[in-house]
């Protein structure tokens, strides 16, 4: 079938421990191969930089990220980052395209291919809303996608927490991932979310859930546990308790600490810490906000049971959108903003609030170096996965702008100048004078994606691998990123070559091909016995009965929700 | 100085968007020129020619451009939309959106306007010689920041929402206004002449001069006294206290 080859192209791969090395590329029929015949259609990369499709390993692309669509129908027309922003209209070849921290599914599909992004891992299926999600991923073009499903406030789980049935819960997860067609466990703010059902939340992993019995500890260090019986490729994926609140590193440190007995039933993490950014506050109050940067750090540096991701703040416009009901609810209040609030029945809650992150407010400046700092502050690049929390801290068309960032201790410098003085005393990243390489870069937006998820097809450009490549417009042995940053900037934000299973979809910044994208899910049913399976199923249809508004069968994701879907069987792993 | 003068050939009952009908767009342009520019008249496109005669009288640049456009255009949205210069004569009515986001220039409306008229304004004059419907110089749809800039005289009445979440600039409505004017201002300057309903609400900032009455007066304003405004003396309510405002409600 078909059969291309990419000439002269320096490439960045770590999985492989290439860097910036001058090779060709072979692909055959969507995946990278040892060699193609002459008839091969070629790519003279001409010494640019190239890597393997980028992947987001933390971004909210289908969901909630609606309600955030619903109370900002102005976000349509924001255009602060030029060709990735604002109207753009249909052509030959794309629909038309809207916004920018909430823009339509289109548009996502198309921005990301041009940053050289070719997998999103959507951060929260709510369960309830998967079928939604599901559909919302159909629209999203070129991307292949995954989601996490939201368990850390469910009932039935907190039950079996609470009841010492481990066996069960597991049964529970692997059909709560079977029913949402979902890739992993994802836990928000564990217990705070029921007890904002009672309009309370939780402030330590020992506070105890109302009416439940249990504490955010308990959960979490369950839930862990489950995760490595069932063998699923991912790990726990973690939203502490207490974020964005002063003083929450303390409960951030807690939470890694629990984790370090936990045996990792693959070669990866145990825990994956979400956002680390909004978890590193120290502080007893607003007026004393300071960066806790250098606590979480000095922690990390010694252990090697987790990953985090930075949740980068972006200076402007952005849409916190969280399972997170009660922190929603306390940004409005404070911010004096809209406010939209779900309660998602016995599953969790959510929330969805406008905020602008101002350069001229210290608690936001800080917030802004906070990200920063601890990427650079934690040695190993494998344990940093490079996110914005999109659009939490701010939207992903602004990825370029962080990754010059984290390579450019001059831009840095120059931008901590501007801040106001207060927010310099509270920061660290004055004294940070680390700039990254590509090759650092390429293993916090690909290669570590690729490990901490399992996906051993992605991530990275080997012989076997998915034909995922992005080729930009950088000779990296000819610019300096820490002076030219700008340049590093304009090169990142459009690639000369999106590749996508092997199908040109980018050339030049432009889109010239939108082929549909795949859905992995992961079938974790085989883990589990079969009479623990039925009894469990009882309890669950039991729920059904009792308490939820809609009946099981309209409530389980079906098949043709994945028009093209990837099952990942944890039992053949 | 370059004159354009459109006449109607038809009246549409299709709504016709017409955004392309600014001074910017038509410096310098010949009237074939002119009439072979894209609009959208529902799900179709034509040209400015199949709706207008066009007529051209000169060539300059867009300060000097004056558009005079004549006929029944009440379902014609958009007419002058972001533009930065020159002048648009209306004569007749007109429909949504005309002068939305404008940031110069002047547009006259010898009629009856519809909503939205110079919404997300942000510099230049807009004046209605005759009555203008809902939302008159407001903000886009979510937006907290709608009109920063620019004057808009109504000759006549406005309907509800007059100038809604507006943070600049200059609204003089010499009839009455409807429900909820200035709701959640954050500046500027709002004259009526006439009467209005509920007036101000969640303003944080910003100037509402009412010289009729107040039906349904919001209970969210402390009284502070009087004060002088054009040499008439007001009371004088801050507010709305229920978000700490600091805007003024000057009532006589």
């Amino acid at each position: 079938m078909s059969e291309l080859i990419i000439k002269n192209a320096a490439v960045c791969d770590p999985l492989n421990g290439i860097n910036c090395e001058k090779m060709d590329i072979a692909v055959k029929d969507g995946k990278i191969v040892e060699s193609v015949s002459s008839n091969a259609d070629t790519i003279d990369a001409k010494g640019k930089l190239t890597m393997a499709g980028a992947i987001d390993g933390h971004t909210h692309c289908a969901g909630k990220i609606n309600v955030g669509r619903l109370m900002s129908p102005h976000d349509m027309r924001m255009n602060p980052v030029n060709g990735l922003s604002g109207l753009q209209p249909a052509t030959s070849v794309t629909r038309a395209q809207a916004g920018y921290n909430t823009p339509n599914t289109f548009a996502l599909g198309y921005r990301y291919s041009k940053l050289g992004y070719t997998t999103l891992s959507e951060a929260a299926i709510s369960m309830m809303a998967a079928k939604h999600t599901h559909e919302e991923f159909e629209s999203i073009p070129i991307l292949d996608k995954w989601g996490l499903t939201l368990f850390g406030n469910n009932w039935q789980v907190m039950n079996y927490v609470r009841d010492e049935e481990p066996e069960k819960l597991a049964a529970y997860l692997a059909w709560g991932l079977r029913a949402t067609r979902g890739f992993g466990i994802k836990v928000v703010n564990p217990g705070g979310g029921e007890a904002w059902g009672w309009g309370k939340n939780v402030t330590s992993i020992d506070d105890e859930v109302p009416d439940f019995d249990v504490t955010p500890r308990e959960i979490l260090v369950e839930l862990a546990k489950a995760n490595e019986d069932l063998n699923l490729p991912h790990s726990i994926h973690v939203h502490c308790n207490n974020l964005g609140k002063p003083g929450n590193y303390e409960t951030t440190l807690d939470t890694m600490k629990i984790m370090e007995g936990i045996k990792a039933a693959r070669d990866r993490q145990v825990l994956h810490l979400a956002h680390l950014q909004f978890h590193a506050y120290a502080g007893n109050s607003w007026r004393e906000f300071e960066s806790a940067s250098t606590q979480l750090a000095d922690y990390i540096n010694t252990k090697d049971h987790l990953t985090f991701d930075m949740g980068q703040v972006i200076f402007g416009p952005a849409m916190t959108m969280t399972a997170d009901g009660p922190l929603e609810y306390s940004n409005a209040r404070m911010l004096h903003s809209k406010w939209s609030n779900k309660d998602v029945e016995l599953e969790d809650g959510a929330g969805v609030v406008p905020i602008v992150y101002s350069p001229k407010s210290f608690v936001n400046s800080v917030q802004w170096a906070i990200g920063l700092e601890l990427a650079l502050l934690v040695d190993d690049p494998w344990k940093v996965m490079f996110t914005t929390d999109s659009p939490n801290g701010g939207s992903f068309v602004n990825y370029p702008e962080a990754y010059s960032l984290l390579m450019s201790a001059k831009k840095r410098e120059q931008i901590i100048e501007t801040l106001p003085e207060l927010a310099i005393d509270r920061m660290v990243l004055p004294g940070i004078d680390r700039e990254l390489s590509f090759y650092e870069l390429a293993v916090m937006t690909r290669a570590l994606q690729s490990k901490m998820f399992s996906v051993d097809t992605i991530g990275h450009l080997g012989i076997g691998a998915n034909a995922d490549i992005a080729i930009y417009d950088i000779i990296p042995d000819k610019i300096d990123a820490g002076i030219e940053h700008e340049k590093v900037k304009q090169a990142l934000s459009a690639t000369s070559y999106t590749i996508k299973s092997g199908n040109l979809v980018v050339q030049d910044g432009e889109i010239v091909s939108s082929p549909r994208g795949k859905t992995y899910w992961v079938n974790a049913s085989g883990r589990v016995p079969s009479e623990i399976n039925e009894v469990t199923l009882k309890d669950i249809q039991n729920n059904f009965r009792k308490y939820y508004t809609v009946a099981m069968s309209n409530y389980v994701v079906d098949d043709h929700y994945l028009p093209n879907p990837i099952e990942i069987n944890t039992q053949e792993a | 100085m370059q004159k354009v003068t459109l006449t109607l050939r038809e009246k549409n009952r299709i709504p016709i968007v017409a955004d392309s009908i600014t001074p910017d767009n038509f410096a310098g342009l010949s009237d074939r020129d002119i009439e072979q520019i894209p609009v959208w008249h529902g799900n179709s496109q034509v040209f400015l020619g199949d709706i207008f005669e066009v007529v051209v009288d000169g060539s300059d640049t867009a300060e000097n451009v004056v558009i005079e456009i004549n006929g029944d255009v009440s379902r014609i949205k958009r007419i002058g939309q972001g533009m930065t210069a020159g002048e648009i004569i209306i004569n007749g009515n007109v429909d949504m959106h005309c002068g939305c986001t404008m940031s110069g220039g002047k547009i006259t409306v010898n009629g009856h306007a519809d909503n939205w008229i110079g919404c997300d304004m942000r510099g230049g004059e807009i004046e209605v010689n005759g009555n203008a419907k809902y939302y008159v110089g407001s903000g886009y749809r979510g937006d907290t920041t709608g009109m920063t800039g620019g004057k808009i005289t109504i000759n006549g009445n406005v309907l509800d929402f007059l100038a809604e979440h507006m943070s600049g600039g200059e609204i003089h409505v010499k009839g009455d206004a409807g429900l909820l004017l200035g709701l959640a201002n954050n500046g500027g300057t709002i004259i009526v002449d006439g009467d209005a309903t509920m007036a101000a609400g969640e303003m944080k900032k910003g100037l509402i001069v009412i010289k009729g009455t107040v039906h349904e007066m919001l209970p969210v304003y402390r009284e502070d006294g009087t004060e002088e405004f054009n040499g008439e003396t007001y009371r004088k309510f801050t507010g709305d206290v229920n978000i700490r405002g600091k805007g003024t409600l000057l009532i006589k």
